[in-house]
């Protein structure tokens, strides 16, 4: 019996768990399809761990979102519930215990949680095979094997959050049923909430303090940057600082919303010829109505969408920025790297007692350049395993270079002869964000001499350069915020004293493509002055690094190159010829690897970035189209009123548009506003690593959100529209 | 008798007892029956139809299970006539109310307002109609609860696109006759019931329409608001000659009107012209009627 009642419940009410469901349902789809990426990396990825790093990190994510469209759905709920009282009441008076109302109403919710786990997960499976073929684009592979698959896996946890999602609610209604007296029950239809009119000059009032606060944010934002730049010991300070930002932009928001429907009305009604017109004034008063109770839901939601529009543009342009950049900071089959020991590292007290302590070896200044190609040889390949082997680099590699870099702060000196910081004063430009706090001991530039790098050119096969007597070039592959500071200063002429002689540039700008000293994925060297031997040779400078190139000798396969060099291997100390050590292994990177890691960061950041803001976003539509449409059922008896004066329905239609419209639309551009400033500070941020693109992806995935949140508003029009038909339908009873 | 109904075509009616009187008309109604009516209607010095009723039939529900709500249902009103409609509960006068009010449609016969018949007009064009021609008033007094009163009255005006200062000034004139200008200002929550149904009538009265309905209008009001609401009516009707129809199943507010129409089980039982008598006078013939009536019509008290 109580079944029967529940599921005629459903039916009757389908109206209003409509939204419910389709909640539920996106709900469901996303959280199964994105739990699916484990299996989907695995079909497109060859890299072992990566797909089970990414699942680990869906699945955590999935549990916090969850918990995100619990909340959302105790908010749906409740406006079903609050339709439903009365019915709810009538029950009880009619004579059923409490305790089956409850079970009525848990069957209910059961339902539909059950129609949206079946609807969720079929539109899930559809979509994560779709998906594979999106994820082999992001991380820029190609699917091996197709085949269907389906995840028990990523089942059971959707099919536990939604469980979780389920009882939360439950709770709640369990709760509304429990407190509620029957005579609250009976005439929760006639209790109106009263209409809350602000005094006009407070609300302008409110409402130009918001705006006020908002454009001091944005100020202290663009003026401030984030807190990252900070030095370690500003960094608290600057911390506060952005925390003092961001509660007056938050405080700002909600200020806005409070008093624009009152600045809104003031302004409108002192135009008379347009408020007093049409239905202008209703729908203004509607809207005035509303917006006081709900203001504060309209700036946690134009927050939300801020943020998801902030991570998905700023995570996937990243991303973006990581593709452009591997192209030109990949330069060589194979790279290897030697660090040398500074004098900072062997002045440092103790450090001597300490090594011997552990037993390794003297360290001190390195005299002569460790030979790459020869050290190398020195590393012994499956040392455990019973064909233990010298690293014959020699026999994998075809032409081959080594470029030496010295650190540009004499031995004995306190600072470096070049730096970014004096270079920057030299052209009156300020430090790049992301810079200008940092220790200026540490912007010291690089210096390789010009024959090295010839032969370096020699080896990508660009043209030589002749520096001739006293000029000299700046070499930089990081972003456009630095090397626009470089190339100010070769265009202009900057002259720099290095080995007793005043160097002038020899270009007008920096060959960032013809800078990058070894394989990485975002670009390696800060700045390299090229200067001529001579200069080296009268200024003794140290070492800083070694860098070794080479190409794959042609015709070998990917197992006698890249297998070769991934193979287990021990790499060993890099010992001068009388025991004491001045330098150890940096880094080696081959194309393939340091293609691949870009590519799954890529995919990483991108899927993150899609999943977090397309729940974000799914979630601020729904509360919006629940809000909505429980206003609209409560103006119902407004809309009726109108009719019967005379409106035709498609005016009516048209106030109910423009209100819901500005509901939609109001917190989706105060979030997309705060939006672009916020960017635009991550762009100076990433525009240390390379220039800042809103790539392709970026478009498609907001045009995703878009139509995701234009969905939502469209099925809130639709469905507004059977209830004000509804309502015009029914005459009030007599 | 000093008018003609133009549609009249249950003349031979006439004579016959009242009870026995069938969808009697407006017009031909000499003094005959047990009940008697007073003499020249105030209004019908203008004589003009604007409202015919004619055969006007309403079945509710298919096959099977019937309820005819109205049955051959034919009457006049004319310009500046003040009309009430009395009947119990499920007499049909609600139905009537809203046929001709163009909220519900006739099953068949026709309801002509000002020379238009509203049940062969289309929906598009039944809103432009109600716009122009119809003013309600209900019960519970409708006013939208987010407007203040002024923008309530204004509102039927600017729905119209009346120019901006043609509506303000005709709002304060409606309001100071109905002696409403202090309110205003206030929203609906902020009035008494009697104020909020004054508001209603002022917004009915505004557009100067052919034909003003009120559904109970005194229903939720005390006796003095009422007896207020409905010295507004009459203003409306004397100094505006606004035509009147009130469905009530008060006797006491029927009592202000020109002419009361009876009725039964979806027919029209008799009706009662006001004269120059007195309104007590008036009063005590339409109790008359009423207990007359008797039965279940009784309860129309």
């Amino acid at each position: 019996m109580l079944c029967k009642l529940a599921w005629g419940n459903v039916r009757r009410a389908g109206k209003d768990y409509l939204v419910y469901l389709l909640t539920l349902t996106l709900a469901v789809t996303v959280f199964y399809a994105f739990n699916t990426i484990s299996v989907q990396a695995g079909i497109v990825l060859e890299e072992e761990g990566l797909p089970e790093l990414l699942g680990g990190i869906m699945s955590g994510l999935t549990m916090f979102l969850a918990v995100v469209m619990g909340f959302l759905m105790v908010y749906a709920n409740g406006f079903i519930m609050k339709r439903r009282k009365k019915e709810f009441g009538l029950y009880q008076v009619l004579g059923m215990s409490r305790g089956q109302v409850s079970r009525i109403m848990a069957l209910e919710t059961a339902i539909v949680s059950g129609a949206a786990l079946v609807l969720g997960i079929a539109a899930g499976v559809g979509i994560s095979q779709l998906m594979t073929f999106f994820t082999a684009s992001l991380f820029k592979t190609q699917i091996r094997d197709f085949h269907f698959f389906f995840s028990t896996q990523a089942l059971m946890l959707t099919v536990g959050c939604l469980v979780a999602i389920f009882l939360v609610t439950l709770v709640f209604n369990l709760g509304v049923v429990r407190r509620a007296k029957v005579i609250d029950l009976m005439s929760a239809s006639r209790k109106n909430e009263s209409i809350k009119t602000r005094n006009p000059i407070v609300s302008a009032a409110l409402f130009v303090l918001g705006v006020a606060m908002i454009g001091i944010a944005y100020y202290r934002l663009l003026r401030d940057g984030l807190p990252v730049d900070a030095a370690p010991s500003e960094y608290d300070a600057a911390f506060a600082q952005f925390a003092i930002t961001t509660g007056i932009v938050v405080a700002g928001t909600i200020l806005f919303f409070f008093g624009l429907s009152g600045s809104l009305l003031r302004a409108l009604q002192s135009m008379r010829s347009l408020y007093w017109r049409g239905l202008n004034m209703f729908t203004m008063r509607q809207l005035a109505a509303k917006v006081n109770t709900v203001s504060f839901s309209m700036a946690v939601i134009s927050m939300i969408l801020f943020l998801a529009i902030t991570s998905v543009t700023g995570g996937m342009s990243i991303a973006n920025v990581m593709n452009t950049s591997v192209e030109r900071s990949v330069i060589a089959d194979y790279s290897r790297a030697v660090i040398y020991y500074g004098q900072d590292m062997l002045n440092e007290p103790g450090l001597a007692q300490e090594r011997e302590q552990e037993g390794y070896p003297v360290a001190k200044l390195p005299e002569q350049p460790v030979d790459i190609l020869v050290e190398s040889a020195k590393n012994t390949v499956d040392p455990h395993g019973d064909a233990a082997r010298p690293f014959d680099l020699a026999s994998i590699l075809g032409k081959h270079v080594q470029i030496d870099v010295y650190d540009s702060r004499p031995v004995g000196e306190e600072l470096p002869s070049v730096s970014l910081n004096v270079l920057a004063d030299a052209v009156d430009m300020p430090l790049p964000k992301g810079t200008n706090s940092s220790d200026a001991n540490m912007m010291g530039l690089m210096v390789t001499s010009e024959s090295a790098y010839n032969r370096y050119l020699d080896f990508r096969g660009m043209d030589r350069i002749d520096l001739g007597e006293d000029g000299y070039l700046i070499l930089s592959d990081l972003g456009e915020s630095v090397n626009k500071i470089y190339d100010a200063d070769l265009s202009r002429g900057v002259t720099i004293e290095l080995g007793g002689r005043t160097l002038r540039p020899a270009a007008e700008s920096v060959n960032a493509d013809a800078s990058s000293l070894f394989n990485s994925s975002m670009g390696s060297n800060s700045g390299t002055v090229v200067v001529p031997d001579e200069v080296l040779d009268a200024q003794p400078l140290p070492l800083y690094a070694s860098y070794f190139l080479g190409d794959y000798k042609p015709g070998l396969s990917y197992e006698e190159t890249e297998g070769y060099v991934r193979q287990d291997r021990s790499w060993g100390d890099i010992l001068n010829a009388d025991g004491t050590e001045s330098a150890i292994w940096g880094m080696e990177a081959t194309r393939d690897q340091s293609y691949e890691s870009t590519n799954s960061m890529n995919g990483l950041i991108s899927y993150l970035a899609i999943y977090i803001g397309f729940v974000l976003v799914v979630a601020c539509a729904a509360i919006l189209t629940i809000q909505q449409l429980s206003a609209v059922a409560d103006s119902g008896k407004n809309y009726r009123i109108l009719s019967e004066l005379g409106t035709s329905r498609r005016e009516i239609m048209r106030s109910v548009l423009a209100q819901q419209a500005v509901f939609f639309i109001f917190p989706l551009v105060m979030g997309v506003a705060h939006a672009l400033v916020a960017l635009k500070v991550v762009i100076d941020i990433v525009a240390l690593f390379g220039g800042l693109s809103i790539g392709g992806t970026v478009g498609v995935t907001c045009a995703i959100f878009l139509l995701c949140y234009g969905g939502y508003f469209l099925v809130t029009f639709l469905m507004s529209k059977g209830m004000v038909d509804d309502a015009i339908r029914a005459r009030h009873g007599h | 008798m000093n008018e003609a109904s133009p549609i009249n075509p249950m003349v031979a009616a006439s004579g016959r007892q009242v009870a026995a009187a069938h969808a009697r008309p407006a017009s031909d109604v000499p003094a005959t029956g047990p009940v008697r009516t007073g003499g020249a209607a105030v209004g019908s010095a203008i004589g003009t139809p604007v409202l015919e009723v004619v055969h006007l039939e309403k079945v509710y529900g298919a096959r099977g299970n019937v309820t005819r709500a109205l049955e051959d249902v034919s009457f006049t009103v004319s310009r500046g006539e003040f009309v009430g409609i009395m009947g119990a509960s499920g007499s049909g006068k609600s139905t009537l109310l809203n046929c001709v009010s163009t909220i519900d449609s006739a099953t068949s016969g026709s309801v002509v307002v000002n020379g238009a018949d509203v049940t062969r007009m289309k929906a598009a064009k039944l809103a432009k109609f109600r716009r122009e021609q119809l003013g309600f008033i209900f019960q519970d007094s409708n006013l939208l609860d987010t407007l203040t009163a002024r923008e309530n009255i204004a509102l039927p005006l600017t729905i119209a696109r009346v120019p901006a200062r043609e509506v303000s000034v005709r709002v304060e004139d409606v309001a100071m006759r109905l002696n409403i200008s202090a309110v205003l200002d206030k929203y609906p929550y902020q009035m008494s019931g009697g104020q909020q149904q004054r508001v209603a009538a002022a917004r009915a009265l505004v557009t100067d329409p052919a034909l003003i309905m009120a559904d109970e209008p005194t229903g939720a009001l005390d006796s003095k608001n009422a007896r207020l609401l409905l010295e507004s009516f009459e203003t409306m009707n004397r100094q505006y000659q606004a035509t009147v129809l009130m469905v009530t199943h008060d006797s006491f507010a029927a009592s202000y009107t020109n002419r009361v129409l009876f009725i039964r089980d979806g027919k029209i039982f008799t009706e009662l012209r006001r004269g120059d008598s007195p309104r007590r006078a008036f009063f005590d013939r339409i109790m008359e009627v009423v207990a007359m009536m008797g039965g279940e019509g009784s309860d129309a008290l």
